[in-house]
């Protein structure tokens, strides 16, 4: 019966390893993969190779499809192309877990109690409107260029959306649910961990699908200012060296990185939120 | 027993052009409910008693009055000085009047409530929703699972109890609000209007299977309703409210011996009675305002 239900979604609990896989694939590549989609992708890139080669714009300006992928194809054979998208995942990772463990307990927290929310919003939309590019120049005086700097600027980046989000959602709990818990005797902290964070689920992660794009922004950013290493690194370094096709061959990888991010959590929220999918 | 004390409830409400103005909900009501009673709050929408039921059931507190259940305070009482105030304030900061406890689940007393739009959790399945209370009432693990099958089966869930509250229907989301009442097998069942959203067949269903239950485990109902043939049907003595402000207009007993069956000439006449009541209201429209 469970299953059978679950089957409907196209997940199971007890799924195996490459049937989730698969489940994962479908869901991520499924848009891209269609008729429709193919009839604006393919003459696109079809525009994206013939202009610089017919002449219609200058090929040292715009690198021709054929060549960018030739070039990713010598970068990661001949350049170590992967250490460089290596070094930039691990400062991500790094930010993005001081973000969620920070912000998720607070933004619960503000959400759930009048008290310590009188008390610690005021100071969140104070410093939340700073631009986080704004912090680069004292950030780099206080921490020097490395890691530290990087992962506090990402972090920083990833931080106030996902703390307001799950803020707001936890706020926003239906009161109706909250009575009905309570009149059966729950305590807060059940309240926290059944209803509230329930509840919040969509906002939250909405809030981390945020944070996951504007830290992605900071780590090219931090990866600018400072370092010998790194997709922005990359990025700044072939601009030193007039290399256009290099430059686009960074911008398509950290493209990548961020749609597969993105739809690493929209897959999670389908396993999480599974409840929703009735409505 | 559950004894209500000179209830009152006012609320203060901003008008369309943002003068302040106050709305008295329910106004002075004294009631006493015995062990094992079947009461009906009937009257017209908008008359405060949900606003009623939920003081007696804790979830909000009276301006005045006070609700007492076998002897003990339901909410303590709202500061009314200065000084007072500051302690209560002390005493919430990080908990909910309502809820009255950080870390541990535990009832102040033995309440279950089935709302009007049943309120079951959208996140959990039908069989988790029944665990969950079951949980929050103390029951061992052990015996959660078979316990909260059982009263599935009893409201005639059996077999949807995977499937999450979207995936059924109104009458059966109902139905699961009652199992999910029923299986802490509490003392005091309050609902509101809980029939309100189904449709006639299935009401009438619940409705006999409600009162299947209530007269072989004498439990004490408190039913809102604006359903009087509902409310004649089922109950030990009816409550009829007027509106704006919420006071006991009449008390109406019905004094006839169960199982009962609908049509009953006896049931009819009171029926009657209660409609009488909201036709004589209405032709001598009083303002009660104030």
């Amino acid at each position: 019966m469970l299953n059978r239900h679950w089957k409907k979604y196209g997940a199971t609990p007890g799924m195996s390893g490459l049937r989730e896989l698969s489940f994962f694939l479908k869901t991520a590549f499924g848009g891209l993969v269609t008729i429709e989609f193919a009839s604006v992708l393919v003459p696109l890139l079809a525009l994206w190779e013939l202009a610089p080669r017919q002449g219609w714009v200058p090929d040292t300006l715009v690198p021709p499809l054929s060549r960018v992928a030739m070039t990713m194809w010598d970068m990661f054979v001949n350049h170590g192309l992967w250490g460089h998208i290596a070094i930039s995942l691990v400062r991500f990772a790094l930010g993005m877990f001081f973000a969620l463990f920070t912000a998720l307990p607070i933004g619960v927290l503000m959400g759930w109690n009048l008290f310590l929310r009188k008390h610690a919003l005021p100071l969140f939309q104070l410093l939340a409107p700073v631009p986080p590019p704004a912090w680069v120049p004292i950030t780099i005086i206080v921490l020097g260029v490395g890691l530290p700097m990087q992962t506090y600027l990402i972090f920083l980046g990833a931080f106030y959306p996902i703390l307001f989000n799950t803020y707001q959602g936890v706020k926003e709990t239906d009161p109706r649910y909250l009575a009905s818990a309570r009149v059966f005797g729950a305590s807060e902290w059940t309240l926290i961990r059944s209803v509230y964070i329930w509840h919040a689920l969509g906002p939250i992660i909405m809030g981390i699908k945020i944070g996951i794009a504007l830290g992605l922004v900071m780590l090219i950013i931090a990866e600018m200012h400072g370092g010998r290493s790194g997709l922005g690194y990359m990025l700044l370094e072939s601009k030193e060296f007039f290399q256009m096709d290099r430059m686009v061959v960074c911008m398509v990888i950290l493209g990548a990185i961020g749609w597969f991010l993105i739809e690493v959590m929209k897959y999670v929220e389908a396993k999480l939120a599974l409840w929703r999918v009735g409505r | 027993m559950i004894e209500a004390r000179n209830i009152t409830k006012f609320f203060s409400v901003v008008n369309d052009d943002r003068t302040a103005d106050g709305l008295t909900a329910v106004l002075s009501v004294s009631l006493q409910i015995p062990e094992g009673r079947f009461i009906s709050l009937v009257g017209p929408t908008g008359c405060g008693k949900s606003t009623f039921l939920e003081i007696l059931a804790g979830l909000q507190a009276p301006s005045e009055g006070e609700v007492w259940i076998d002897g003990r305070r339901v909410l303590e009482p709202l500061p009314s000085s200065r000084k007072e105030m500051e302690a209560y304030r002390r005493r919430y900061r990080f908990l909910s009047p309502i809820a009255n406890s950080l870390l541990r689940d535990r009832p102040k007393h033995d309440i279950a409530m089935i709302f009007q739009d049943y309120a079951v959790f959208p996140w959990m399945t039908a069989i988790q929703n029944v665990r969950f209370t079951l949980k929050l009432r103390g029951t061992p693990r052990a015996r959660r699972d078979e316990l909260a099958k059982k009263y599935l089966a009893q409201v005639g869930l059996a077999g949807s109890e995977t499937k999450y509250p979207a995936q059924l229907s109104g009458g059966m989301r109902q139905r699961l609000a009652i199992a999910r009442a029923l299986s802490v097998e509490p003392r005091i069942i309050l609902m509101d209007e809980p029939f309100a959203a189904v449709d006639a067949q299935t009401r009438e269903r619940l409705q006999e299977d409600l009162q299947e239950l209530c007269t072989s485990t004498r439990q004490t109902v408190v039913l809102v309703t604006h359903d009087i043939d509902e409310a004649v049907y089922l109950s030990d003595e009816i409550i009829v409210f007027s509106p704006l402000p919420g006071t006991i207009r009449n008390l109406i007993p019905v004094n006839v011996p169960r199982p009962r069956r609908r049509g009953d000439p006896e049931l009819t006449g009171i029926r009657e009675r209660v409609l009488a009541i909201y036709r004589h209201d209405a032709e001598h429209l009083c303002d009660w305002s104030i």
